[in-house]
């Protein structure tokens, strides 16, 4: 037999009551006001032009005036028809197997090890690993095109006085080689800021658990599988998404290095949708077109990032057991 | 928290004169009282032309008092879109520059405004005669003036071949290659020669853009620009002339005679490496050869003709209109009259001989620098290639506005043109020939698509329009014959 005894209701005073929206929202004022330049900017630069791109993509648009050719969907079937845009997608989305694949898992040993109070200099190292983060991309590509050039660059001068190659390597001129070379060259830029992500993760764990783990006589690799992975899982979760969409949109090297080229090898979404928005040599822009591509690329990021649920909800459970 | 309505619009007053802001609006002209400010959109290129161009309008200024010129500086890759930026946004210049198609594409928009109202005959003049002629200037819409020149008429069309005598000397050639298997054979030589020091030939750019300027030799200009030979109306991308000079290059990409790295380089890389002696010969535009002599004065440069089909050249370099529209005045300017004035000095003879003398390029005004230019020997082997590889061509966007239509549609898509398709047959070593023969089929397609959808719309355009059937592109073009 269960007995339900009521608890008597605690007689709240007036000044403890939720106040009326009214004096709520007077309340917070302050909070509301200083919200809205962020509010503003954000709905003006992020949340108009996706809404706006959605309905461009509907028109056959060159940008200028109000669109009116409208088009239905067949921006959206010339977009799905062409080859030329899902040899960029694959080529977008190779740079966030990159990413996920190699730059995260070295960025988490090296913060593991940058992690450790006892290694001397471990600032200067950190600060090493963050410089390309900071560099100008267009800079980078600049220096980086220097030092690869085929014909006396520094690079090729070494492998070839090492006989390392025969033949000087064409590496971001062989439609073989550019885009690795890309790869490589984006996994060293964006590896510090992935780096702080882990460090601020690690930083998470807390000096009891470890301490009791060293005297429970868990070596540092047990310590690391069951007590610092499962605590920095949740975190790790959202260091993975955020490299996963940085280097799915990854533009403005290809632009400075290559261009896409040689023969679209290294064409990525976004060079793709620039070249149809911008190109000066096309005598209108496609704005409409290239919106649609837009739109599609954020659908098909949607959908790639959804597949990833399962796996990250198993991880994430995991990691709070 | 007690929020005082005073204190958030003194907070609010406040942020407002930080920022800047003018609730009660104002002229956005901060210049000195009573003149009026002319805006110039223009492209800081060549390299220097930015102190350049604020040089000469400080001289302008200076003889018009009342008129103070501010300049508005665009990447050159970036001039079109930011103008019609600033046309969208009501605050378009006065005076843009807009070259060949980009006018067109002003124009079409309805932002151009015509001159001919400030035009006098005294103007017309100036430059070389008969150059004016609405039928051919390359400069007037519908009979109207819609813009005015800066560079010499041939200048825009010339290429050029570039060699470097100490190179070809050092493999024992005298002079540069006449023929394409000349060519071939010198530059397989020369790279052999050169040990990965130097190397015998580039296609000039990323883009191969030296496969058409050979292709110009050999076939009608229209193929390798349109993908139509305009004798005919009929697509024609898979012309021998066309397809061997794909070939020609594939074959020293694959023997590794090309110099390495070409297919990232941009349009200012081959004048530095010719410059330095990494590269012994290459096709060109003509405005490299002043570019590679700055860097380079003491180099010993060659400037000749280019190369010719083995069996002989198949076409000429075309003259397809007087010039090239460079300067328009924006529909929407205020200060009409004063932007004539600025428009007048941007066509003066004084401006177009301090702009020769500063660049060398050979500008619109002949009178400004032809003296001049015939005693220097880089500019007077120019004029002397122009003079024996030009001739006058068809031009169906001037002759009709059917060709016009044409025209703007073919060059809104360049996936129908040769290069991608080339640069691809060059690097992945693959023959061009098939490729060519798709592009032909796709072509066709367009074409007959896009006349059905102009009669739909009762305008013209048909192939009719594209079809100049006694043109003969060794020969001056005459229009009726």
């Amino acid at each position: 037999m269960t007995t339900t005894v009521e608890r008597p209701r605690a007689k709240v005073p007036a000044a403890q009551r939720t106040p009326r929206r009214p004096g709520r929202f007077r309340k917070h004022l302050w909070s509301y006001l200083f919200l809205v330049p962020m509010v503003l900017l954000f709905g003006g630069f992020t949340v108009w032009p996706l809404m706006a791109s959605w309905w461009y993509s509907f028109f056959d648009w060159d940008g200028v005036g109000t669109p009116s050719n409208w088009v239905g969907f067949a921006n959206f079937a010339e977009v799905l028809r062409a080859d030329a845009f899902w040899r960029a997608f694959w080529h977008s989305l190779v740079f966030s197997l990159a990413a996920i694949f190699v730059e995260l898992p070295l960025a988490l040993v090296l913060a593991i090890l940058l992690n450790n109070s006892w290694l001397r200099f471990r600032n200067l190292y950190r600060l090493v690993l963050f410089l390309p983060v900071v560099a100008t991309t267009a800079v980078i590509g600049i220096v980086i095109a220097i030092l690869l050039d085929p014909a006396g660059g520094l690079v090729n001068r070494i492998l070839l006085d090492t006989g390392l190659v025969d033949q000087p390597v064409n590496f971001l001129g062989s439609t073989s080689t550019a885009l690795p070379t890309l790869l490589s060259i984006d996994v060293w830029k964006g590896f510090g800021i992935t780096l702080i992500y882990w460090l601020a993760a690690l930083q998470t764990v807390p000096k009891e658990l470890q301490e009791a783990a060293e005297i429970d006589g868990a070596g540092f690799w047990r310590a690391l599988r069951f007590v610092t992975l499962p605590v920095v899982m949740p975190i790790a979760i959202v260091i993975l998404l955020l490299v996963f969409q940085r280097s799915l949109n990854t533009f403005d090297l290809v632009r400075a290095v290559t261009e896409g080229g040689p023969d679209y090898a290294t064409d990525v979404v976004p060079t793709y949708i620039y070249r149809f928005a911008f190109d000066p040599s096309l005598q209108a822009p496609r704005y409409g077109f290239a919106s649609a591509a837009g739109v599609v690329f954020g659908l098909l990021t949607l959908v790639v990032t959804l597949l990833q649920a399962p796996f990250l909800r198993r991880r994430l459970d995991g990691g709070r057991r | 928290m007690k929020i005082r309505p005073p204190l958030i619009a003194l907070t609010c007053a406040v942020a407002l004169a930080l920022s800047g802001c003018n609730l009660v609006g104002g002229s956005a002209d901060s210049g000195d009282a009573g003149k009026v400010t002319v805006t110039v959109a223009l492209v800081p290129d060549p390299p220097g032309a930015s102190e350049f161009y604020r040089q000469q309008f400080d001289e302008f200024e200076k003889a018009n008092p009342g008129i103070a010129v501010k300049v508005l500086e665009n990447p050159s890759d970036q001039q079109l879109n930011a103008v019609e930026l600033m046309f969208q946004q009501n605050n378009a210049p006065d005076i843009f520059r807009a070259q060949d198609d980009g006018m067109d594409r002003m124009a079409a928009r309805g932002w151009v405004a015509p001159l001919d109202e400030f035009v006098t005959p005294e103007f017309l003049k100036r430059f070389p005669a008969g150059s004016m002629d609405p039928a051919t200037s390359g400069l007037h819409r519908d009979g109207k003036l819609m813009s005015l020149p800066l560079v010499w008429g041939p200048w825009s069309t010339l290429r050029v071949f570039l060699y470097n005598e100490d190179l070809l000397k050092q493999s024992g050639y005298d002079g540069p290659p006449k023929t394409w298997t000349d060519l071939e054979r010198m530059a397989t030589k020369v790279t052999a020669d050169g040990k990965g020091k130097y190397f015998g030939y580039a296609p000039t750019a990323a883009k191969a853009p030296a496969v058409e300027m050979l292709a110009d030799t050999a076939v009608p200009y229209s193929v390798p620009a349109t993908g139509i030979d305009f004798r005919t109306g009929k697509p024609a991308t898979s012309s021998p002339g066309l397809v061997e000079s794909v070939e020609l290059h594939r074959r020293m990409q694959a023997a590794k005679v090309m110099m390495p790295g070409w297919e990232s380089w941009d349009g200012a890389r081959a004048f530095k490496e010719f410059a330095a002696g990494r590269l012994a010969m290459y096709a060109t535009p003509p405005w490299h050869v002043a570019e590679v002599r700055k860097l380079a004065p003491e180099i010993k440069l060659g400037v000749t003709g280019l190369p010719v089909p083995a069996a002989g050249r198949g076409a000429y370099l075309p003259l397809s209109k007087s010039f090239s529209p460079l300067w328009s005045m924006s529909a929407k300017s205020a200060h009409k009259a004063e932007s004539w004035k600025v428009m007048d000095f941007l066509a003066s003879e004084s401006f177009h001989n301090a702009y020769y003398k500063k660049f060398g390029t050979l500008t619109a005004l002949d009178s400004a620098w032809k003296a001049e230019a015939e005693k220097n020997p880089d500019q007077a082997a120019i004029l002397a290639v122009a003079e024996e590889t030009m001739r006058r061509a068809p031009n169906p966007a001037l002759a009709s506005k059917g060709g016009r239509a044409l025209t703007d549609a073919l060059a809104a898509k360049p996936d129908l043109k040769h290069t991608d398709a080339a640069v691809s047959s060059i690097v992945k070593n693959q023959p061009f020939g098939p490729a060519a023969a798709q592009l032909d089929r796709d072509l066709q397609t367009f074409l007959d698509q896009t006349s059905t959808e102009l009669k739909a719309k009762g305008q013209e355009g048909s192939a009719k329009d594209l079809t100049f059937a006694g043109w003969d592109p060794l020969k001056d073009f005459r229009p009726g014959g």
